[in-house]
């Protein structure tokens, strides 16, 4: 809590500490009639408690740090240390008054006093050192920098059972250590989407449960990772929000120091994936905001590649994948980059969007390396052109993969490949066409229904 | 208001509710409510607290020598003239909308200083200096309400806290700005040692504050209050919003069945209000990270002038009580007058700082 510059109250007092500081308070909180008196001793109590915190907080060795809270019970107290006790935003700032001299000799006495009883009884035990386990030396944490190699530890690995530990106003932990920043959460549009086969075309059946992940690079300004850019890292993150907020872009951003952002709720729909396609054995997915969960790295893609991203955010984006994989039932099979999974509908071209479209850590997320994958929109008769090459150098795997399949297919029915490519993009403009027709219907009626006078 | 405009002025020491008058000697830290509707103002005068208020409100009307000399003869209207207009600002506004059939104007909207009105601070100046007059002593403490701050309009609150802060500190007094919902906690729950849940229903938000010993602990804001009623009802019946808050202030009883289609409209429109503000409560409270322990049931008490009309506790309560509460409730009870809890509770916490 803040320093108050006003004066104490001689008449009142202060409370003493003990078992159950917050009833002691409560007590003669009572007995005070005035309320500015009243006012006056609650707030210098608590002062007083957060004041013993912080120096029980420096109190030398666990146990005895363990003991004096048990002592003055003041942990009770902690929930009313407060920044802001006048609840207004921005408070005047105050300095807190230094120690008296006398005081601060007193703890600093005693806590000699402490360390040197504890290292007397140390001095008691017998030391016999060699049948010790050698003492595990602390070593300094790495600084969080770009990364650029992947774990291979978790390949392989199912998601584990993850559940909500503990939510706020502000934020969700989960049990994975996944914490999600909910403050700039927004609801969306509705989910509603249908599923194609190649067999049978668009399914009756309307769904509106996600069933993959597409993830993103943010194609945002990334500024070197460096202690004197901080201020920029922070307010490009910032601008970064307030703009997905604003436009429902992404389901989740996750920030260059690892902080997950949900920016839409999970159910709903998000700006993300516009055009594009996937599949999981034969249930085709056009359009992937409708059937995905959005989750974008706080990076760039340039120069054929994204910007490495950092070991905090490759931790984070783990952890956020692995809890809506668990939360939703998501196959691993769909999930995917958004550059594997964006086409140009009008030419019918695959990497409309690219990405991701190289180098996304699949096989650290434990998911199945998608590159290798058959690119479902070259099964359905996309094609790449000079542009996509001029980026990408050369198709990934599964793009290759498909399109050799493809031609072997229109082998197969004597066709040549540029006449099955046409058949397929045939079919795929046809079920556009009726997904777009079935959207549109469903919210004229959705308006209606909103117009439509209510009882009667 | 720019010191250059005084001159604009009509005499303000000659305003009847002037709160200088209420003060006879000596000098005492100041309580200010700066609400949406009405701006309050709490001192001490002689041995008791005094309070004294002004529409926070205004209209232009068209200037001329004869229109401002029949203003000069009313010695309760206060003006200044802005170019070919006179602004009409405070109490008197209300007369003044009604004989014109006009909406009264605001400086402020939603708790806050309103970006879209042109007059909003040259207003706000005025009302504040015809009720505050200058400290006697360098340094005297004055305590303003600030609502909480609403997702997103943290921007607007510090603009709007850092001007009235400003503009008291030019006047010489040391201001400080305290949260609305705890200033109606510091009036009015002394006796549960300022423990429990302090409502202001004002014109642009509904503010709610819970503390334990004084500390606040959760605060929310929700940008539904009096003038989202007074417009729905107005947009439902076809009528004035300015005539829908005569109706509203002049003896609404939600106890009570409707007499007509006004009153019907609301009483919906104030069902809604309290269902909503009892859901943010409610969730709030849940989503909160560390509460203080405590084992008793604690206190709600209500204030601001939506809070007034007969029955809006019980509906409160009902609402309140229709599903389950994450806290115990001990009780919902009035604030002893709602029209003063924040500014009193402004003039607490004055005096504290003093």
């Amino acid at each position: 809590m803040q320093r108050s510059a006003a004066p104490k109250s001689p008449a009142t007092g202060l409370a003493g500490f003990g078992r159950r500081p917050l009833q002691a308070l409560e007590a003669k909180g009572r007995t005070i009639r005035d309320p500015v008196e009243k006012l006056r001793f609650l707030r210098h109590s608590i002062e007083r408690f957060e004041t013993l915190d912080e120096r029980l907080q420096v109190l030398p060795g666990a146990p005895l740090r363990w003991v004096a809270y048990r002592l003055t019970g003041v942990a009770e107290t902690r929930p009313l240390f407060s920044k802001n006790p006048w609840g207004a935003l921005d408070p005047p700032r105050r300095n807190r008054p230094p120690l008296p001299r006398r005081a601060r000799r007193t703890v600093n006495a005693a806590a000699l006093l402490l360390v040197a009883a504890a290292g007397l009884a140390l001095a008691g035990y017998p030391l016999r050192r060699s049948e010790l386990a050698p003492a595990a030396v602390a070593r300094p944490r790495p600084v969080p920098t770009a990364e650029t190699k992947l774990d291979p530890q978790r390949s392989g690995l199912a998601p584990e059972r993850i559940w909500l530990v503990d939510s706020g106003a502000a934020f969700e932990l989960y049990s994975n250590g996944l914490r999600i920043d909910t403050t700039w959460a927004v609801r969306g549009e509705p989910r509603r989407y249908r599923v194609f086969t190649l067999g049978g075309g668009m399914g009756e059946e309307v769904q509106d449960r996600p069933i993959g992940i597409v993830y993103h690079t943010s194609e945002s300004d990334i500024w070197p990772l460096e202690e004197s850019f901080n201020e920029k890292l922070r307010d490009s993150s910032q601008d970064l929000l307030r703009y997905l907020r604003r436009n429902q872009v992404y389901h989740y951003l996750v920030d260059r120091f690892g902080r997950v952002y949900r920016v839409v709720e999970e159910k709903d729909r998000a700006n993300h994936a516009g055009m594009s396609v996937w599949a999981e054995g034969e249930r085709i997915y056009l359009n992937l905001n409708g059937p995905t969960i959005g989750v974008s790295f706080e990076t760039r893609w340039e120069g054929g590649r994204a910007l490495p991203i950092t070991r905090a955010q490759l931790e984070a984006g783990r952890g956020l994948s692995d809890y809506l994989r668990h939360k939703w039932q998501i196959a691993p099979e769909l999930c995917v980059t958004h550059g594997l999974a964006s086409v140009n509908p009008k030419k019918h071209l695959i990497g409309h969007h690219l990405d991701w479209a190289r180098g996304f850590p699949f096989e650290a997320f434990s998911l199945p390396d998608q590159y290798r994958v058959e690119s479902p929109a070259v099964r359905l008769g996309f094609d790449w052109d000079d542009r996509f090459l001029a980026v990408m150098g050369e198709p990934w795997p599964g793009a290759t993969l498909a399109a050799d399949r493809l031609a072997t297919e229109a082998a197969a029915r004597g066709r040549s490949l540029d006449e099955e490519r046409k058949e397929r993009v045939r079919a795929y403009d046809r079920w556009l066409a009726e997904l777009t027709t079935d959207a549109e219907t469903a919210e004229k009626r959705a308006a209606l229904a909103k117009r439509a006078p209510s009882g009667g | 208001m720019a010191d250059n405009k005084d001159h604009l002025w009509k005499a303000p020491e000659e305003a009847a509710d002037r709160i200088e008058d209420l003060v006879r000697s000596g000098s005492h830290p100041v309580g200010i409510d700066v609400g949406t509707s009405k701006v309050v103002v709490s001192r001490r005068g002689g041995k008791e607290v005094a309070c004294a208020s002004q529409l926070n409100a205004f209209i232009p009307v068209p200037y001329s020598p004869v229109t401002e000399r029949t203003i000069q003869q009313q010695s309760d209207i206060h003006y200044y003239r802005d170019g070919d207009e006179l602004v009409i600002f405070g109490s008197a506004t209300e007369r003044f909308a009604n004989m014109f059939n006009a909406e009264a104007l605001r400086p402020m909207a939603d708790g806050l200083l309103n970006p879209k009105e042109k007059q909003a601070w040259p207003v706000l100046e005025a009302i504040l200096q015809s009720l505050v007059p200058k400290p006697r002593s360098s340094n005297e403490v004055l305590a303003f309400s600030v609502p909480a701050a609403a997702p997103g309009r943290e921007s607007a609150l510090t603009y709007h806290e850092a001007s009235l802060r400003q503009h008291f500190t030019s006047l010489g007094y040391k201001a400080m700005a305290i949260n609305e919902g705890l200033a109606v906690i510091f009036s009015e729950l002394e006796q549960s040692n300022f423990t429990g849940i302090g409502i202001s229903c004002g014109g642009g938000l509904c503010n709610a504050t819970l503390a334990f010993l004084s500390i606040p602990s959760i605060m929310v804001s929700l940008a539904k209050a009096g003038d989202f009623i007074d417009r729905s009802v107005g947009e439902a019946v076809g009528e004035h919003a300015t005539r829908v808050k005569v109706t509203k202030e002049e003896g609404l009883d939600l106890s009570k069945p409707p007499k007509d289609k006004l009153e019907k409209a609301l009483h919906i429109y104030y069902e809604d209000l309290v269902e909503t503000l009892v859901d943010t409560l409610r969730r709030a409270i849940s989503r909160a990270e560390k509460l203080p322990k405590t084992e008793r049931a604690l206190p709600i008490v209500l204030a601001g002038g939506t809070a007034r009309p007969k029955g809006f506790r019980e509906l409160f309560e009902r609402t309140l009580r229709s599903r389950p509460f994450p806290i115990e409730v001990a009780e919902v009870r009035m604030a002893t007058d709602p029209f003063t809890a924040t500014a009193r509770g402004c003039h607490i916490a004055a005096m504290f700082e003093k």
